[in-house]
């Protein structure tokens, strides 16, 4: 027990002598374990023939997609305008570009923490949106006005993922703080809204929005059928984020509150500094989760009649030539959604890493 | 923080308190001085905490008299908050902020309801993390702390407010052993700068250092109450004689 001699840990396991262990232990794993990879090498090969080197890329080759082997990328070539941009008017499709690339940096740009106050955040959305709103809609600064039902394809997409959240998710913070109110009535009468709205399935939501509200509601009060399809998505989103955030407000012990009423804090306060921030961390995976299930579900709105992206690209292939080649206009439709849905999920586990740290 | 023997800083007349059909509090009569440092002992369950707690409206009660520092506890918001305001708490359990560090968890107050700008904040908020023997932990957040230096950070914080009388609630019982002493001794120097205190704790060596009297409550009254000396060495009624046999045993 004298000798000093350092203890050091034992040296990893080299990545071979891992291999081995997990894949190759015994005669059984090693059959099971190449029959695996031959599946898979053989699927790979297939796709990769399939996507790059069977396929034909140029539209003016269209002649050659039907001798071809591989995917017919043509489709995608001639009509990624009609899949990225609906019914927009063709000669204005820079804005709708230039409006995407807007909201898409506005997106991104909140999610940096440098924006994490309520005033930032604030101006950042109003000047994103603002200007996202301008270059789509038109009608000043000498642009022509392209009213909503022109609106298509992936900005219309985009626009409703980040309306929804705009509204939805202030909208959810409040219903979220309201139904743990400490007045009865006020509880009551948030729970019973929320419960209203998540018993209700989206679709019932987005028709009574569009088709039965006009019925209802006096003219002023009515505005585009977008606009009112998108209050309803965001109080259906509302709902469901209400309830994964005070599922994060109910994990939080009651020595906290209590703490920050014995310095003095005011409810708000109390609200801002101590309970939201350690209710986001709690249920940040939940909340992550919604506005990933919110994106997808954006695609549902083809159905009271607006063309967002999925819409545009089952118009894409919809023409003559084009109907066979369906596989391909939904593959790139796949892949764009993968683009958002996946950085928004490897954004949530980024932020659930960062915020560990001050849990300790 | 002067000591003032003739302000009052604490008077309970007559205090009851039902959580539902349970009494807890039972006609509770209570005068602390300025500077005068109180432990409060029992036996769990006896009504302690909610007692303190009540001095901060942590808890209502729901019949006699609450004055802090001549100020009447009632329902009256502006009232609440002034109190709130001048009466510091540190509580079992510390109830650090865990998502701000130890700096930030100082200086939040400060900041929101003393309205300090940030340099003035950090420079106080730096003073008494000095004056708690931690100032080199000022970066880090609860989490990566002990225990015992949770609980300094936390009493830290409470001083940033610059109460006038510190309220404690068992701060040792959460505590490893080792780390007791560490916290005791932030206590006692506080005593001795004339800061007033009620300790709910079971730390008698503690209670016989700092305490002016030291009260015995059981089943929700205030049994009996003296001076240190007298209280441990001739407790009057049996219940007391009891309870201490039973803590001092070990
Ligand atoms: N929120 C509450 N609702 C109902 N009963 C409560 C509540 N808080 C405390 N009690 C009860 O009131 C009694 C007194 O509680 P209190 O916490 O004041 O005791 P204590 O003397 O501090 O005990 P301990 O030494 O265990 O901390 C206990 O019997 C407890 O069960
Ligand atoms: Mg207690």
């Amino acid at each position: 027990m004298t000798t000093a001699i350092q203890q050091l840990p034992p040296a990893k396991p080299s990545f071979a002598a891992r291999l081995q262990k997990s894949l190759f232990n015994s005669p059984l794993d090693c059959v099971i374990s190449v029959v695996c990879a031959a599946l898979l090498f053989y699927l790979l090969y297939q796709i990769i023939d399939w996507a790059f080197i069977a396929s034909i890329w140029r539209a003016e080759d269209v002649a050659l997609c039907k001798a071809a082997d591989g995917a017919c990328w043509s489709v995608i070539d001639a009509r990624h305008r009609i899949i990225l941009f609906g019914l927009f008017p063709f000669e204005e499709h820079w804005r709708s570009t230039l409006a995407c690339i807007v909201m898409v940096a506005t997106i991104v740009a909140s999610c940096f923490t440098w924006f994490w106050s309520a005033t930032r955040l604030g101006l950042l959305w109003l000047c994103g949106f603002g200007v996202f709103y301008i270059l789509m809609r038109g009608g000043m600064f000498g642009l022509t006005g392209i009213t909503p039902e022109r609106w298509g394809g992936l900005a219309l997409t985009i626009f409703i993922f980040a309306s929804v959240s705009l509204i939805g998710m202030p909208l959810s913070i409040v219903l979220a703080l309201g139904r743990r109110s400490k007045l009865p009535v006020v509880a009551r009468l948030t729970g019973l809204f929320i419960d209203f709205f998540r018993s209700l399935p989206l679709l019932t939501i987005l028709f009574a929005a569009a088709v039965i509200t006009p019925f209802v509601l006096p003219g002023w009060l009515q505005g585009d059928k977008l606009y009112r399809v998108i209050v309803g998505f965001a109080i259906f989103f509302a709902c469901y984020q209400a309830e994964n955030i005070r599922a994060g407000l109910q994990a939080i012990p009651p020595g906290q509150d209590e703490a920050g009423l014995t310095l003095g804090l005011n409810y708000w306060q109390r609200v801002t500094r101590i309970q939201l921030p350690q209710a986001f961390r709690n249920s940040l995976p939940s909340i992550v989760n919604q506005f990933v299930i919110t994106f997808k579900e954006t695609s549902i709105v083809t159905i009271v009649g607006f063309f967002e992206i999925l819409a545009s690209g089952h118009a894409a292939y919809g023409t003559g030539e084009w109907t066979p080649h369906y596989v391909e206009v939904y593959v790139f439709i796949g892949l764009i959604y993968f683009a958002f849905v996946f950085s928004l999920s490897r954004y949530g586990a980024y932020l659930e890493n960062r915020m560990r740290v001050g849990h300790g | 923080m002067v000591e003032n023997p003739s302000v009052t800083a604490i008077t309970m007349q007559g205090v009851n308190k039902w959580f539902d059909d349970f009494h807890v509090l039972k006609d509770i009569d209570l005068q602390v001085a300025m500077g005068e440092k109180i432990v409060i002992c029992g036996p769990s369950g006896s009504g302690k905490s909610t007692l303190i707690r009540c001095i901060c409206k942590l808890e209502d009660h729901q019949r006699g008299l609450i004055n802090v520092l001549g100020i009447e506890l009632n329902d009256d918001i502006a009232n609440v908050d002034e109190i709130r305001r001048e009466v510091g708490m540190v509580f079992q359990q510390f109830n650090l902020f865990p998502h701000m560090t130890v700096l930030e968890n100082c200086t939040l107050a400060l900041t929101l309801v003393r309205k300090k700008n940030r340099e003035e904040a950090e420079a106080i908020a730096m003073g008494f993390l000095e004056k708690v023997h931690i100032p080199e932990q000022a970066a880090k957040y609860p989490g990566e702390l002990s225990g015992g230096q949770q609980q300094r950070v936390a009493i830290a914080r409470s001083l940033c407010m610059n109460p006038e009388i510190m309220l404690f609630d068992e701060p040792t019982s959460a505590l490893d052993p080792e780390m007791i002493s560490e916290v005791l001794d932030v206590m006692v120097s506080l005593a001795e700068e004339g800061m007033t205190m009620i300790c709910v704790t079971h730390e008698m060596g503690f209670a016989r250092r700092v305490a002016d009297r030291v009260i015995f409550m059981d089943q929700g009254e205030i049994v009996e109450q003296n001076d240190p000396l007298s209280f441990f060495e001739n407790p009057a009624n049996e219940r007391t004689q009891l309870f201490l046999s039973q803590i001092l045993q070990h």
